[in-house]
């Protein structure tokens, strides 16, 4: 208890009420001196008593203390929850976002890739259907070179028949590709993989003995046909092999 | 107000409040981060243009597939769908030579549907609104007394982004060409000159 504190709060007080008649507060405070409770302010009290004042009320409430200091205490909590729900959620969707269809799939968005693929497509298609009697192991050595996986033995497959006569018909298959457009280029168990539609002109000339029987044979000897086939290629290094051929049978 | 004030900015009187300052700061930072990174994704330009990549893509599949299907007995609804999937000058072209082809599908009594075998662009200008497609389709025509017949075709064509999205503006068979022998790698003549 201090009387220094006690007698400048009575001060105070006989000060307002001079000053201020008209205050909410009731005559209570001015009976006789003693331990006071927890002061009422007036409107005009003033500034430099407001420091005893507030000490002499935080001191004596330390449970008002606490229960501000829980207040705040939740309202971080709640703000840390409402913050990390809204990273959680934003990264989540931004994850979403990025592994879209449109995204994965860099045809056309890439085009340095998209070109790549075009080019060495288009060149493999033109080796690897491309026959002549007089250097069968040329397309030999292109399907060893230019192919992988289940395309290996859909290419021999495919080449079977002209590959048996060839040699007796005196064949010469040409084929060259016309249009070659990437509908896909994705990069799956850390290889980069593609697809590609193609279309080609193949033009075969058949010189020998059942090559003259051919009624629809043009003027030079050579039967013209439109190819179309999608092929799906990987790349294995620095260069891309294809490892499936589809001939929409 | 002061003293509530006070405790926060001298967390060391306070542990429980230290920690939760922290955390509040951390989860700051996390959300600023998850923040930046919806944002970056959001406004992908290459997600946009795949986008439209794809959009393109799928109206030129829509779009073979519909200018190879007619039904003789359905043949108003179907032409009208031809025209929905097409703009521009293809479009007048349809309007224009409606009248003749309902009636010559309607004598000949056809049932066409077709099948897209598999379409990719080869170019798209997202600005300009402008795309071009190949397309492989596989059409069925089934005739009276007639046994089903079914034809693989190579189609190219254009398409136009409109207020009702991509749509065919030129569509084309590709033609067989001469293209082979001549400027393609191992030319027939080229290799007999070595002989």
């Amino acid at each position: 208890m201090s009387t220094t504190r006690h007698l400048l709060n009575r001060q105070r007080r006989l000060a307002a009420r001079t000053a201020e008649p008209d205050t909410a507060e009731n005559p209570p405070e001015e009976s006789p001196p003693g331990p006071r409770p927890s002061a009422r302010r007036t409107p005009h009290a003033p500034k430099q008593v407001d420091r005893e004042d507030a000490e002499q009320r935080a001191q004596p409430d330390p449970a008002r203390a606490r229960r501000h200091r829980n207040r705040v205490l939740a309202a971080l909590v709640l703000l840390t929850v409402l913050l990390g729900a809204f990273a959680g959620w934003a990264g989540a969707r931004a994850g979403e976002l990025r592994g879209t269809e449109a995204v994965r799939n860099s045809a056309l968005t890439d085009t340095a890739r998209t070109s790549e693929v075009k080019g060495k497509v288009t060149e493999a298609v033109n080796a690897l259907f491309s026959y002549d009697h007089t250097a069968p192991q040329k397309n030999r050595d292109a399907a060893g070179h230019l192919l992988t996986g289940p395309a290996v033995a859909q290419h021999a497959r495919l080449l079977d028949g002209l590959r048996k006569q060839g040699e007796k018909q005196k064949l010469v298959l040409t084929t060259t590709v016309t249009d070659a457009a990437v509908e896909r280029i994705s990069s799956a168990d850390g290889r980069d993989r593609a697809r590609v539609l193609v279309f080609a002109d193949q033009r075969s000339t058949r010189t020998g003995a059942a090559g003259k029987a051919n009624s629809t044979a043009a003027e030079d000897g050579s039967a013209y046909a439109g190819a179309m086939l999608a092929v799906e290629a990987i790349r294995t290094g620095a260069s891309w092999r294809i490892n499936r051929i589809d001939t929409f049978d | 107000m002061r003293e509530r004030v006070r405790a926060l900015v001298r967390p060391s009187k306070d542990p429980v409040l230290a920690a939760a300052v922290a955390l509040l700061v951390a989860a700051l930072c996390f959300a600023a981060w998850g923040g930046w990174s919806w944002h970056a994704a959001a406004d992908d330009g290459a997600r946009a243009y795949g986008e439209s990549r794809d959009r393109a893509l799928s109206a030129a599949e829509q779009g073979v597939q519909n200018l190879n299907t007619l039904d003789h007995r359905n043949v108003a609804h179907g032409l009208s769908t031809w025209q929905q999937s097409t703009t521009g000058e293809l479009r007048k072209q349809l309007a224009d030579g409606r009248g003749e082809f309902e009636r010559q599908v309607k004598a000949a009594k056809t049932v066409t549907s077709a099948e897209v075998l598999s379409a990719a662009l080869y170019e798209l200008d997202e600005r300009a609104g402008r795309a071009g497609a190949v397309v492989a389709v596989r059409t069925t025509v089934n005739a009276p007394k007639q046994k089903p017949t079914t034809k693989d075709t190579r189609m190219r064509c254009e398409l136009s982004r409109t207020s009702g999205g991509w749509k065919l503006s030129a569509l084309a068979q590709v033609p067989v060409g001469d293209s082979a022998g001549e400027s393609g790698p191992g030319a027939s003549r080229q290799d007999q000159g070595e002989d």
